[in-house]
């Protein structure tokens, strides 16, 4: 196995014992970065990250010397970062975002952006300006990898660095995550500051990251969270140990599977491993117990959510105008000039999008959409405490099954599987930790599962997910380090 | 027909503080475009807002004087829509739950006294500045995120007057409280009224007219007045109010067209949700109230019984510099009377004469203070003492140095002395006393007169008049 | 609630400021239909008034606010680098009237 393919504490071991560099660690990255055969990247930042190499120093920071990618929706001082829209061609923010700051501090190296769908508005990475990204795992590249963090998952899949970030509004990190055989976290809403991350639906959306391991999860987190003072959202409650809590023990933990969930799905080979997983954790000590949501409530949840995200959308990227940065176009009128960059700027699908989410904040239609996919979130979240106060996590499937085919459709609003694919947005709808992870293979695609916790649970979470991880033997995975999985 | 008007006015005050309402730029007036700008400013993807402690405060302290209840919890929402003058494409304003409301404010009106219900008192930004030019515009994010209160009365107005007066009672709260300028010349206090007919005696609105940027007291009043009457003749001739907004051209004396309205504009207001609710203690309510500076009718309350008219008074308080300024001189050797009156008189006439503030006098106001009781003090008149306070101010010298420096003499108000002098005067001039007691009041200036010579000028004539009339009685 | 039709969709996307293609607006249409049926599903369970419309997932509040203490001034050059269209240390655009 490769130094790349190693966990963050181990990379930080061979590090400190002298058997590799940053600049070794760096130089593989970047090899690794320009075989990418995926379109997941925005920008490969050699130059920068050299520099980066340079400024280290003897820093002793808990991500020294590791290479990283982000989402191209973080904002990085001096480099063009564009959410995946010609909208922002050309945008260099004067102002580093939060978690980039952060990562930089930890001395992470940044090597690269990642691509997107477009201002993070989709769940298939099929609609950023520079087409589709590629699942790794399919080589023919018929197979999604997911969205809206499509790059920094096909990345990771393919171990050019050992942590990417993303952002995870509906479940923008964790299904990625999911059908690329990763870690995907996104942790309680406010734990992590959103400052410098560029908004899709601010009460939804939450900064996240992808590992190949649980245990550099928990590291990150570490590194990630915090109260900022740039974001009165952030949480002032104290940033944990993270680590402390992988102790391998869950025994008297309970784990709540969701039937109609389950029921709503037809792949036999992921409710088999699901089955095949509660067995193991009992067998550790853990309890499983069986309920359900309530079909109604869950077959609400895409049109709640397309509501309430593309009514916020719509006025987050109100700025988009091309006046303050992004293409100018002349206009005879300053309506014109702002008509002309937003009509060539903004991709056909959020277009659609905005029209939507404008439409149901409209007075005569607040009522009944806005208003009522809000109230709704109310009562899927008052569900969803019921259910958490049964238990400590809701053990659910990531995805419906292995990575899509593009020909399966884009993102149009459908009347079909309602439940299926869009019950990880629950973590949204109620701000909280969740994680997903890989749990087993299908034909050599991945499937996933996930947990879900009360609010700044973050530290059971880990816990819960490694014995997860030690249970199916995916642990490091990438299409570099195969595995077959014990489940 | 008669008619009567319905005026509601939406006031914005622009209030002082270090920095912006959501951002860490500075807040300042007067500065090179584009150099009190940061990131959330100009809209910058990513930002996010972080509220003003100060800019609250302030809010609470208008709330306060307009007798409103304040929320104790903040929530902030958007307000959407496109124009130039908008970074982000919305602001953020309080439209479920503004900071202050249900209040009120009492106006001594030619109609008596009028108490005036306040509906709300929000918290917003404002917008970025636009300098039109003859054929382009450029914009100044330098205004963009200073904070904005919006204080919005009932439509309880009812003629231009109380409108004036309604205004000018803000804007001393919110002058006297410091929260703001209010300079509606410069923009820092805008006025927006609301004004429709209806005849009297009937309870529903008649269409509302909307007319915009009143730069003046003056102005407001005027307006009112002209649409009132021009709303009214079309009225008498059985057209339509049509629902549009206008302006006041002062030039004529007359409210212009600006646009017709077709269907409002839907402002798709939603919570911001980049804002917690926020939380406000008692103590920090109670902190903002107490900090408050004593308000405009309070100091008039309190100067009216020191002594002074309500008219001097008044004219003290135009500028609240000039207020801290008599109160600053109001020693204990010197009755505020007295300190008013130079202070109305030859202290502004110094100022106007030399294009000056009061915050460039070159006299603090103690030592004016103590100048002002110098005269009084020394047997010196009125106008000696004036003489003695312009040689101070011109020379900078102490009041003793500016008498001896003027030779100015003590005029004896020495009762015996004066009363032997005036006698003398009295013996002499037995016609002057006779016309005098005829009804002639002008002999008794000529007996003063006759006073001051025989003492080569060193008598008191206020004593020496008050004397001679007591002889001829 | 507004009856949803083509000419309401391209007033809608105009007063977004972006016009969209032809076949988008008819994409758009079908789109509407079934959110608008599937939202007055929603309005159909049991209870649903009952709720508050929610922004913040659980209690989210504080008791702080930003001191008064300025920071973070941007040079004009900086602030305007972005910008397409700038003249005299301010962003140009066509004349604004009214």
């Amino acid at each position: 196995m490769d130094i790349l393919d190693l966990s963050i504490r181990e990379m930080r071991q061979a590090l400190e014992e002298g058997r590799t560099t940053p600049k070794e660690l760096l130089e593989k990255a970047l090899e690794r970065a320009k075989k990418d055969d995926c379109n997941a990247f925005e920008s490969i930042l050699e130059k920068e990250a050299y520099e980066a190499l340079e400024g280290l120093g003897k820093n002793s920071g808990p991500l020294y010397g590791i290479p990283y990618l982000t989402k191209d929706n973080f904002s990085v001082k001096g480099i063009e970062t564009v959410a995946s829209s010609n909208i922002l061609k050309g945008y260099r923010p004067l102002y580093d975002a939060t978690v980039t700051r952060k990562l930089k501090e930890a001395g992470a190296i940044l090597i690269g952006q990642t691509t997107m769908d477009e201002l993070a508005m989709g769940g298939t990475g099929m609609s950023g300006h520079l087409g589709y990204t590629y699942n790794p795992y399919d080589p023919s590249h018929k197979r999604m990898v997911g969205g809206s963090s499509s790059g920094s998952a096909a990345a990771m899949a393919e171990a050019v660095v050992p942590f990417a970030t993303g952002s995870d509004t509906g479940d923008s990190v964790r299904r990625p995550a999911s059908l690329a055989g990763l870690v995907g976290v996104k942790p309680t809403w406010g734990r992590i500051s959103r400052y410098g991350l560029f908004p899709f639906a601010p009460s939804l959306d939450h900064v996240g990251y992808f590992t190949r391991y649980v245990e550099d999860a928990a590291l990150l987190l570490g590194v990630l969270a915090g109260h900022d003072p740039h974001d009165m959202t952030s949480s002032h409650r104290p940033i944990e140990d993270y680590a402390a809590y992988l102790d391998g023990n869950i025994k008297g933990k309970t784990f709540v599977r969701i039937l109609d969930i389950e029921e709503s799905l037809s792949d036999k080979r992921l409710l088999e491993a699901l089955d095949r997983l509660s067995e193991e954790l009992i067998k550790r000590g853990a309890v499983i117990k069986k309920e359900r949501f309530g079909k109604d409530l869950l077959e609400s949840l895409y049109a709640t959510y397309i509501v309430i995200s593309c009514a916020e959308a719509t006025s987050n990227d109100a700025n988009l105008d091309g006046i303050k940065f992004g293409p100018y176009y002349e206009g005879k009128t300053y309506d014109e000039a702002m008509r002309k960059a937003r009509t060539a700027g903004f991709g056909e699908l959020i277009k659609r999008r905005f029209v939507i989410g404008s439409f149901a904040l409209m007075k005569e239609n607040q009522d009944v959409l806005f208003l009522r996919a809000q109230r709704n979130r109310a009562k899927v979240v008052a569900r969803l405490n019921e259910l958490l106060a049964l238990g400590d996590a809701l053990l659910i499937p990531a995805a419906s099954g292995v990575a899509p085919e593009f020909e399966a459709g884009g993102d149009k609003l459908s009347d079909e599987y309602l439940i299926a694919d869009n019950h990880l947005v629950l973590g949204n709808f109620g701000g909280l930790p969740s994680i997903s992870l890989p749990l087993a293979f299908e034909n050599g695609l991945p499937l996933g599962v996930s947990l879900t916790l009360a609010p700044f649970k973050e530290g059971e979470m880990f816990r819960l997910a490694s014995v997860i991880e030690d249970i199916t033997g995916l642990r490091g995975l990438s299409v570099l380090n195969r595995k077959e999985g014990n489940l | 027909m008669n008619f009567e008007a319905v005026i509601g006015l939406e006031i914005h005050v622009e209030t002082k503080t270090k920095t912006k309402m959501f951002s860490s730029a500075p807040n300042v007036s007067l500065k090179e475009p584009n150099t009190a700008v940061t990131y959330l400013d100009m809209a910058f993807p990513g930002t996010l807002p972080t509220v003003n402690k100060e800019a609250v405060k302030n809010a609470i302290k208008v709330s306060h004087a307009l007798h409103m209840e304040i929320d104790r919890e903040l929530h902030f929402d958007r307000k959407n829509y496109f124009y130039s003058d908008l970074p982000k494409g919305y602001q953020i304003t309080q439209q479920r739950r503004p900071i202050g409301s249900h209040g009120y404010l009492d106006l001594r009106t030619s109609r008596g006294l009028r108490r005036i219900g306040i509906e709300r008192l929000h918290m917003e930004e404002d917008t970025c500045k636009q300098l039109h030019l003859s054929d382009y515009t450029l914009l100044d994010y330098n205004r963009a995120g200073v904070p904005l209160v919006e204080i919005v009365s009932y439509p309880e107005l009812r003629t231009g007057e109380e409108a004036r007066l309604y205004v000018e009672a803000i804007r001393n709260i919110v002058v006297y409280s410091g929260v703001s300028d209010g300079k509606m010349e410069e923009g820092s206090l805008r006025c927006d009224v609301n004004i429709s007919l209806r005849p009297y005696g009937q309870e529903d609105f008649g269409t509302k007219v909307e007319i915009k940027n009143l730069n003046s007291l003056k102005n407001i009043e005027e307006a009112i007045e002209y649409e009132k009457k021009r709303q009214a003749s079309l009225l008498l001739l059985g057209q339509e109010i049509a629902q549009e907004t206008r302006r006041y051209d002062e030039s004529r004396g007359e409210t212009v067209l600006m646009r017709v309205k077709t269907d409002a504009v839907d402002y798709k207001y939603y919570p911001e949700a980049n804002i917690p609710p926020i939380r406000l203690s008692e103590d920090f309510v109670k902190k903002a109230i107490e900090e408050t500076p004593e308000l405009y009718d309070a100091k008039l309350d309190r100067y009216v019984k020191m002594g002074i008219g309500e008219k001097e008074a008044r004219i003290i308080l135009l500028d609240p510099l000039f207020a801290s300024y008599f109160e600053g001189a109001l020693i204990k050797e010197a009755t505020p009377k007295e300190v008013a009156s130079f202070l109305i008189v030859e202290i502004n006439s110094y100022l106007n004469k030399k294009n000056l503030t009061i915050g460039q006098l070159p006299l603090k106001p103690e030592a004016f203070g103590h100048i002002v009781a110098y005269g009084p003090k020394h047997g010196l008149t009125h106008q000696q003492t004036a003489k003695i306070l312009e040689e101070c101010l011109n020379s900078g010298i102490s009041p003793e140095e500016a008498q001896a420096k003027l030779k100015i003499v003590a005029l004896s108000s020495d009762e015996g002395e004066v009363k032997a002098l005036v006698e003398e005067i009295l013996r002499e001039n037995p016609e002057s006393v006779e016309a005098y007691r005829n009804g002639k009041d002008r002999a008794l200036g000529f007996l003063v007169g006759q006073a001051m010579k025989k003492s080569h000028g060193k008598v008191n004539p206020a004593l020496v008049s008050k004397l001679l009339q007591e002889g001829m009685k | 609630m507004k009856k949803v039709d083509l000419p309401l969709l391209r007033d809608a996307s105009a007063r977004l400021l972006f016009l969209m293609k032809e076949e988008e607006y008819l994409t758009l249409l079908e789109e509407f239909k079934i959110l608008v049926k599937q939202m007055e599903k929603i309005g159909k369970i049991e209870g649903l008034e009952d709720y508050e419309p929610m922004t913040f997932p659980f209690d989210v509040a504080i008791d702080e606010l930003r001191e008064d203490e300025p920071a973070e001034v941007l040079a004009r050059e900086e602030a305007l680098e972005n910008a397409g269209s700038t003249y005299m240390g301010q962003i140009k655009i066509a004349k604004v009237v009214g």
